[in-house]
């Protein structure tokens, strides 16, 4: 798969979007005494073309599952749009966001939480086909045995509640569902996370194979870089709501550019005790982005920080090909 | 003498009348100034060793058999007085979910001096003296203010730091650490296994039996490792042999499930099917069912832990 913009039109993009969160009631309210804002994504933009994967990486609370859910406007956005084959999906009618729904779905990380555990794994597949009325019901019937099958299950899981699976078996049947209705894109929010090595494993491989046989689209949603580098195409790094950069994966994990993109390089634990890490490690946690830090949201824990960084906030600007960046140590003139 | 030494360890879980067996003559060794990395896929037993080392097993758990060795103590047959005497003195444990070592209804600086007090009979402006020390050296700005805040305040890294504090604060022997970072981002994952590293271990020779699922984490601070898998350890050695020459199919088939560099957009190798529960633990080898090496025999023989190498134990027919 190449990973070039090759000229077309992306078939998802984000364009300024923004979700801002306020939080008017309860203990923080109370505590500070006014309304509270969080900036949980703050002015993205991405395109995310066909047959590709686009990993969005970062820290916890940077703002990654509300994108993913502004992706598939299962949240209104602040500001800025959502464009599905140039159309704007907030903008939509009724009878077309139902028609995108079905081309775009999510996958989300607790396979435990996700799954309604009243429902036995049949109908939990079958749902979102007995929703959008597809076919008889013996065709839905046929639908859930091939979903069965694709995803590396067997008939005998149908009647089973998820409590009887395993989690790697419960991730399957997620996928399932996400695949009833032919999707043309499905958005992957942390989809191995609470799973085993050697089941996370089997997890990537049943996605890339997905992705292969049916030409599907990912938006992969992931803190763990490991994983970034095997299944995408392209990676966006997030920190504290913004995207601080973006490019090619092979780009990214041979010159990460941003400081926090380095930093976080640097803090993954390689399995390989003969290259042990330097622990030359950035000080403090990531702030808090109900009252984040002021020009560059990074500069408090960058190593790299200039006396400009507390001020400007930096602008997002090419470096190289495909490659993105925001920040002051690549802009003309700051330093 | 060993600082820690469990011998032939075996607990079982009572389960619809039935007594199963989570853990299987486990033995193994801790060396003052150590990290044992204990790996393995869930359920395996890895917590319920720690647990059992710690007697702290659930209501529906016993230890069938065994020793557990603190120096010249067997910790297997103490009564619970003498058990409290220890615990937080000389072995402490911290766990994945740090929230579970403190009290939401007091600060944070009430639980450690608390602890202080009780353990080092330290008056309370001494105690709050040592604990204002221990949250600097363990990287906690501000430590004055924090002192005063309640655990809701704090982030998943603070408080796993604050319960690192606890748990270190009277400088236990052996610490035992169940996934301690494994809720946490790799940027706080690293701080923490750093101070565990370079505090704990390097400088004051504390003892660290390391909990994790995750390999590279072994590979980046263990000394040596066990790899557990349905209750009995396969294999064992130093962290270098195990990760260079990895000789048991499971050892081997974790880590090349590891989606690492190199191996860039092509499939992972992995095992299919999974650990088995405890009522379906197969006969013979309990690795047979996986195994991409398993022959006839290893149906029926239970392969010994031998020792193959000046570093390393393996318990597989192959090495017979
Ligand atoms: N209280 C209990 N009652 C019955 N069975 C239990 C109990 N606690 C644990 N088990 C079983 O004992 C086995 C070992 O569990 P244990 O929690 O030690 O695994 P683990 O290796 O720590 O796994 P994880 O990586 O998921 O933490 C599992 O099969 C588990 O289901
Ligand atoms: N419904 C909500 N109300 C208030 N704040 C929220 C809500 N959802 C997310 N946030 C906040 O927005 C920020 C980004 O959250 P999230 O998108 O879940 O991050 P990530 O997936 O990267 O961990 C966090 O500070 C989070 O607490
Ligand atoms: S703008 Fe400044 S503080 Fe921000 S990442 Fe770049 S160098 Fe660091
Ligand atoms: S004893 Fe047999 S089944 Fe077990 S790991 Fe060795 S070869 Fe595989
Ligand atoms: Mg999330
Ligand atoms: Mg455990």
């Amino acid at each position: 798969m190449s990973s070039t913009t090759n000229g077309g039109r992306p078939l998802l993009s984000a364009v300024g979007l923004s979700k801002y969160f306020s939080l008017e009631t309860g203990l923080l309210a109370s505590l500070r005494g006014k309304a509270a804002t969080v900036k949980a994504v703050e002015s993205v933009t991405l395109d995310v073309y066909a047959g590709q994967t686009v990993a969005v990486v970062g820290e916890s609370g940077s703002g990654k599952s509300t994108l993913g859910r502004l992706l598939l406007r299962l949240l209104e956005p602040s500001a800025g749009q959502v464009l599905y084959q140039g159309a704007d999906i907030f903008g939509m009618n009724r009878a077309r966001l139902r028609a995108f729904r079905r081309q775009a779905q999510i996958i989300l990380q607790d396979p435990y939480a996700s799954l309604n555990p009243r429902m036995r794994v049949g109908r939990i597949i079958r749902e979102p086909l007995d929703i959008y009325g597809e076919g008889s019901k013996a065709e839905r019937q046929k639908r859930v045995h091939e979903l069965l099958e694709r995803v590396g299950l067997n008939r005998n899981h149908e009647r089973a509640f998820p409590s009887e699976l395993s989690g790697g078996q419960r991730q399957r049947v997620g996928i399932a569902a996400a695949l009833a209705l032919s999707p043309r894109i499905i958005i992957a929010d942390e989809p191995t996370s609470s799973l085993d090595v050697s089941v996370q494993a089997q997890t990537l491989n049943l996605l890339s194979d997905l992705q292969r046989d049916l030409g599907l689209t990912y938006v992969f949603i992931t803190h763990d870089l490991s994983v970034v580098q095997h299944i995408s195409d392209r990676v966006a790094v997030m920190y504290l709501g913004k995207i601080v950069e973006e490019a090619p994966t092979e780009t990214l994990f041979a010159e990460p550019k941003h400081p926090y993109t380095q930093v976080l390089f640097s803090a993954i634990p390689l399995p390989d005790p003969s290259r042990r890490m330097n622990w030359d490690l950035p000080k403090g946690e990531p702030p808090s982005p109900l009252n984040p830090p002021s020009g560059c949201h990074f500069h408090p824990r960058c190593p790299q920080a200039m006396s400009a960084c507390s001020h400007t906030v930096p602008r997002f600007q090419t470096v190289g090909r495909d490659h993105g960046v925001a920040c002051l140590l690549y802009e003309e003139g700051v330093n | 003498m060993s600082l820690l030494s469990v011998r032939d360890l075996s607990t079982e879980f009572q389960s619809g009348g039935r007594w199963l067996e989570a853990v299987s003559d486990v033995a193994f060794d801790l060396q003052r100034g150590e990290i044992l990395g204990l790996v393995g896929e869930s359920g395996c037993g890895k917590s319920t060793i720690a647990y059992s080392v710690m007697r702290l097993l659930a209501r529906n758990a016993r230890i069938r058999s065994g020793e557990v060795w603190l120096e010249d103590v067997n910790l297997a047959t103490l009564d619970e007085e003498e058990l409290q005497d220890l615990r937080g003195r000389q072995i402490s444990m911290i766990f994945q979910d740090p929230t579970t070592a403190l009290d939401s209804l007091f600060t944070v600086g009430h639980q450690v001096i608390e602890t202080l007090q009780e353990h080092l009979n330290l008056d309370p402006a001494g105690a709050r003296q040592r604990a204002l020390e221990l949250l600097r050296q363990l990287g906690i700005p501000a430590a004055e203010q924090r002192l005063k805040a309640y655990p809701y305040q704090f982030s998943g890294g603070m408080s796993q730091r604050i319960a690192l504090a606890i748990a270190i604060a009277c400088h236990p022997q052996v610490l035992i650490a169940d996934e301690p970072t494994t809720a946490l981002d790799v940027t706080i994952q690293a701080q923490i296994l750093q101070l565990i590293r370079r505090l704990l271990v390097d400088e004051q020779g504390t003892g660290v039996l390391l909990i994790t699922h995750d390999l590279g984490v072994v590979a980046q601070v263990c000394d040596r490792v066990a790899v557990m898998y349905a209750g009995k350890i396969v294999e064992f050695g130093d962290v270098h042999s195990i990760f260079s020459k990895p000789l048991h199919p499971y050892t081997q088939a974790l880590l090349s499930s590891l989606p690492s560099k190199g191996i860039a957009r092509g499939r992972l190798e992995n095992i299919q099917g999974r650990v088995p529960g405890l009522a379906d633990r197969p006969s013979g080898c309990r690795f047979h069912p996986r195994c991409p090496q398993a022959k006839a025999v290893c149906r029926e023989r239970v392969p010994p832990l031998k020792q193959v190498s000046a570093s390393q134990e393996v318990a597989c027919v192959l090495y017979d």
